[in-house]
């Protein structure tokens, strides 16, 4: 299908500008660093699964006795007079036996920081991964599980996914860009070529955005279209830069790129009219705010660009009159701000501020505010404050979900995605939702280097084994058994942020667009089962919703979609519905319609 | 005055074609014994006399049919059309039609049907054709509007061609593309993969084009729409609006182009939206442009509106409803029933699940047996007597995202209230009776597409 990629391969181009080459070795990480990397697995054998059921029921027979149990799994043909142990060998030996030693090495690998026991057997058949293992964890369990659990053979540093977020014309790409280049990932004769483009266009100040936007389009407008994405790393942190389109026709694409993110970077032009008019009812600035809270990322940095302009010229009452004017909004929209929104003032096309501190003899007072910690900042640079950000809730012993957000062929099929939850490494066997197609990974990359294995927030490519293309699509999930599941109607709770001007009540049969994920389909509301106005009023059996009132509804969707509930995993259970342009409203799926049996 | 002449004309038209619309299913449904069942239009400034020549020589060629039964009832037919015909002694202005044959109906029973009557707009046709249907195609086509656009959406993903005409709207075709995205940047291979990219784009929009010739263009003549809006999210509106490979017949009746973020069906709605003042005159506007007054009187939760059938009904009788809104397609039934023991009639309106549940038509107190006088469609008791009501009469479609809601958030009926009534409070009892509680879905097995399969426990949802 897309032959074009044949010559474009990841590891190989990334060799001319593999990031952080010029960068001293890393130091192993401090704070949220991991111990130093155990022993590969294929090596030293394997770990036993604390929480396989089957582990729990042999250990029981042999009464506790540990070393006991292990010698029974060591003798399989022993354990089949235990009548416990062949029901549960019934229960999870129904899916073929190749898919079951890799499930298990999987359930196992996740585990790996907590037991020590080593067998040299191949696994015993598993029943299912459990969902939370933490909470039905086998008694015997000495430690919590870990949350940043070190990669073997990968870099130990934390992955962060950043998405650039904004009204257009705030300077995404261009802030994009100047990272790069100030991070050293970018070099010099290309950015002097993308100069001389710029001038030629009459647009100099174009040229940062260039090393985002690619495509000719996109160059000749200045305008983003698709989500760019670059990788980039600092002495503790690797990141991957996503660079949403910022114009309010491809909100869809920006979505796309917030869901895989962690930290969104709202970037707002403090240039006079342009702050307001992106701020203003229309202006992508709230709108892409509210998404991204909706979407899951954990950090919201608001950068304000722009500060070297004639208009501005670091003028604190600008930067102080841009952040009074947020703040109460960000805080409508869900954000804590004390803890969730840090601000920070930046010129994106000079690179004040984002590797290195402004001038003080340009900007005298920003040394003050940030050493004083005002507005919770307590760090002067953009990448600084990156660096000290933690992500928590990565759940790396949760099975495998990776949203598919593209995929192209390179002698073979190449997924990209973000890992949610889950561990993926070579040699796996994934099931791709909804689908149900059952893939063998032959090998992953992140941030385009093949790595042994990828932790939850890993910006990844995926090869699959004997995947076509059309087999791979957008809006897909990779998941290990359990899969997840694949509905087209969930009962869910919505809260109608805004109406097109055409309809302003929303009925049952309102159309519009369902984003969850990286996945868009047609839907429609099906049944509105009752509504809560924004005065706590509840009324049940109503007929409609409009705006300002959380409703609890069904939706139907033209197709299948792979989700789940909120409650079991956030990042598959929140959605979007949008039409005509707006984003209508957000909300979380409650429950999906019973299994088939 | 003058004014609400014309609007009260209008409406009577409107009303005319729904009529019409009814009469087209009702023919189409019809099947006749063998090839009894003559359809005849006569165009405006015709003869009586030669119609009437014509069909005794038809009477004539008729007798010689060998099959009995056939022969019977062809003849049967001319006779009562001839009958009819000579109700008139001349043509009227906008032409005559008339249909006349034994239908068999449902049960299998042989009913005469003769209609004839003056098509709302000169018809110009003339058609005489004994079949075992009743031929309808010319009607159907006065009620075309003659005003028709097309749509084009393109975006990266795919391209959806659609029409707009009167109170319908069609997707012709859709496809779906697989366009190369920026995965990366710089490479050795990046003029490649731009390369490789353009000429992709390039055959994109190529088959966008040359499907639009064919789907807009179908006899290679001239484009069957009056105007074409090209809508789409990112530049290949106007990449197609520049190319060659798009007809020049086309390019010349581009009306609009218009931004939509999505592609598809949502993409489509959002252009109707946006063109709509390139789109004024067709009915599927007013429709929208109808029911977007309603909905605004709901979501400002003025008290002046009224939905579904009872509450409707309730309205009416009070003259409070000023306009009446109904789905043209209502299945709702309007029964009048008598009870068998006292003697007292009663009015029932019934959906088609509820006509089969024999508990409407018991007594709910005696059990006594309810007896059918009359039945017919709520919509056509509506279109005959609105006007006892004082209220104005409009028909919607479902065609619009509009009408879609309106039918099935509102049940297809609802109107604009003259003053403030409190219906809810009036029903709020009653409802909260009949709401559907069903609980428990997590443990059914089938997933059953009516709905009412999910449970729905309000303490799952920690209110």
């Amino acid at each position: 299908m897309n032959p074009s990629a044949s010559e474009w391969k990841p590891s190989a181009s990334a060799a001319s500008w593999t990031p952080g080459q010029s960068f001293s070795i890393p130091a192993p990480a401090p704070a949220p660093a991991p111990t130093p990397p155990p022993p590969k697995e294929q090596e030293t054998g394997e770990d036993i699964d604390e929480t396989d059921p089957l582990w729990q029921a042999v250990l029981k027979i042999s009464g506790g006795d540990k070393a006991a149990a292990q010698k029974l799994i060591n003798d399989p043909d022993s354990l089949t007079k235990y009548p416990e142990v062949v029901a549960l060998l019934g229960e999870g030996g129904g899916d073929g036996d190749a898919m079951e030693v890799d499930d298990t090495e999987d359930a196992q690998l996740a585990e790996a920081v907590e037991t020590k026991m080593q067998i040299d057997k191949p696994a015993p058949p598993p029943a299912p991964a459990p969902k939370k293992p933490a909470a039905k964890a086998a008694p015997e369990k000495a430690e919590e599980v870990v949350e940043v659990e070190p990669v073997k053979e990968g870099d130990p540093r934390e992955h962060l996914n950043l998405v650039f977020i904004g009204h257009v014309d705030a300077g995404k790409s261009t802030l994009s860009g100047s990272i790069l280049y100030i991070t050293e990932n970018v070099d010099k004769r290309t950015i002097e070529r993308y100069e001389r483009e710029a001038k030629e266009l009459n647009r100099e100040s174009w040229f940062l955005a260039f090393i985002m936007d690619t495509n000719e389009e996109e160059r000749a407008k200045g305008k983003t279209v698709e989500v760019g994405k670059a990788h980039f790393e600092t002495d503790v942190k690797r990141y991957t830069i996503l660079d949403a389109p910022g114009h309010k026709n491809y909100v869809p694409n920006m979505i796309m790129g917030a869901s895989q993110a962690d930290i969104g970077v709202l970037v707002i032009s403090a240039r006079k009219g342009e702050f307001e008019t992106g701020f203003d009812r229309g202006g992508q600035t709230r709108e892409h705010a509210m998404l991204a809270k909706t979407l899951g990322v954990s950090y919201l940095v608001v950068v304000i660009n722009k500060m070297d302009d004639p208009t501005v010229q670091w003028a604190k009452e600008r930067y102080d009159e841009c952040v009074q004017k947020i703040r109460p909004f960000l805080k409508g929209c869900g954000f804590v701000i004390k803890r969730e929104v840090k601000f920070i003032p930046i010129s994106g096309l000079k690179g004040a501020n984002v590797k290195d501190e402004v001038d003080p003899s340009v900007c005298p007072w920003w040394k003050n505010c940030w050493q004083s910690g005002e507005n919770n900042t307590k760090v002067s640079t953009l990448i600084g404050l990156l660096d000290s950000l933690e992500i928590s809730g990565r759940d790396s012993t949760a099975p495998l979900r990776v949203p598919i957000l593209d995929r192209y062929t390179d002698r073979g099929t190449i997924a990209m995605g973000k890992v949610e939850s889950g561990v993926i490494r070579p040699g796996i066997k994934v099931t791709l939702m909804p689908t149900r197609a059952q893939f063998k990974v032959d090998s992953v990359w992140a941030n385009e280097d093949p790595v042994a294995a990828a932790r939850p927030g890993e910006n990844i490519l995926v090869k699959l084994s004997g995947a076509s293309t059309d087999d791979v699509r957008k809006g897909f999930v990779m998941c290990t058994e359990p899969a997840c599941r694949s509905v087209d109607k969930i009962i869910c709770q919505i809260y109608v942020a805004e109406m097109p001007d055409n309809t302003k009540i929303m009925t049952a049969g309102f159309q519009a667009m369902f984003h969850a994920h990286v996945c868009e389909e047609e839907c429609s509301i099906a049944k509105i089962f009752e509504t809560t106005n924004a005065k706590g009023k509840v009324v049940k059996g109503a007929r409609f919703a409009s705006v300002g009132m959380t409703c609890i509804c069904m939706i139907s969707l033209a197709q299948t979609v792979p989700v789940e509930t909120y409650g079991d995993y956030p990042f598959l259970g929140r959605f979007t519905l949008r039409t005509e342009g707006k984003t209508i409203a957000i909300g979380k799926i409650q429950k999906l319609p019973p299994k088939k049996s | 005055m003058g004014q609400d002449e014309k609007t009260q004309e209008e409406m009577d038209k409107q009303i005319e074609i729904f009529k019409v619309k009814k009469l087209i299913k009702n023919l189409e449904a019809a099947r006749g014994n063998g090839t009894s069942m003559i359809s005849l239009i006569i165009p405006p400034g015709d003869q009586i006399s030669r119609v009437n020549k014509m069909l005794s020589d038809e009477y004539g060629t008729a007798s010689n049919i060998k099959s009995r039964v056939n022969r019977l009832s062809v003849l049967s037919a001319i006779t009562s059309t001839q009958q009819r015909l000579k109700l008139y002694n001349k043509c009227p202005p906008n032409g005559l039609v008339m249909y006349c044959g034994t239908v068999i109906t449902e049960d299998g029973k042989e009913r005469k049907v003769n209609i004839d009557f003056e098509p709302f707009r000169s018809i110009n046709t003339s058609l005489y054709l004994c079949d075992n249907k009743f031929h309808t195609e010319d009607l159907n086509e006065l009620l075309i509007d003659d005003e028709a656009f097309g749509f084009i959406i393109m975006d990266g993903n795919g391209c959806l061609y659609g029409t707009v005409q009167g109170s319908s709207r069609e997707i012709l075709h859709k496809f779906s593309v697989d366009l190369p995205k920026k995965h990366g940047r710089g490479g050795q291979s990046a003029l490649r993969f731009a390369r490789l990219r353009l000429e992709k784009r390039h055959n994109y929009v190529r088959k966008v084009a040359e499907l639009a010739t064919q789907l807009f263009v179908p006899d290679g003549q001239k484009p069957n729409v009056q105007g074409i809006v090209l809508a789409g999210s990112a530049d290949f509106k106007s990449e197609l609006m520049r190319s060659d490979l798009f007809d020049q017949r086309l390019h010349k009746i581009v009306v609009k182009m218009v931004d939509v973020s999505y592609g598809g069906e949502n993409g489509f709605n959002q252009a109707i939206e946006l063109s709509a003042d390139s789109l004024a005159n067709v009915k599927l506007m007013k429709e929208k442009k109808l029911l977007q007054k309603y909905f605004d009187q709901i979501a400002q939760d003025t008290g002046q509106y009224c939905f579904m059938v009872d509450d409707t009904l309730r309205g009416l009788e009070m003259g409070a409803v000023e306009d009446l809104i109904i789905w043209d397609n209502l299945e709702i039934q309007r029964y009048k029933v008598r009870n068998i023991q006292t003697q007292e009639e009663k009015v029932l309106h019934l959906t088609k699940e509820q006509e089969g549940d024999d508990k409407f038509f018991r007594d709910a107190e005696t059990g006594a047996e309810l007896e059918t006088i009359d039945k017919e469609p709520l919509v056509e008791w509506f279109a005959e007597n609105y006007k006892d009501y004082g209220c104005n009469l409009e028909f919607i479609t479902d065609r619009s995202a509009e009408g879609t809601q309106f039918v099935k958030g509102f049940g297809g009926i609802g109107g604009t209230l003259r003053w403030k009534v409190d219906l809810a409070e009036l029903n709020s009892l009653e409802e909260a009776a009949n709401m559907d509680h069903g609980v428990g879905g997590d443990d059914s097995d089938d997933d059953s597409d009516d709905g009412s399969e999910y449970g729905f426990d309000d303490g799952d949802f920690g209110f």
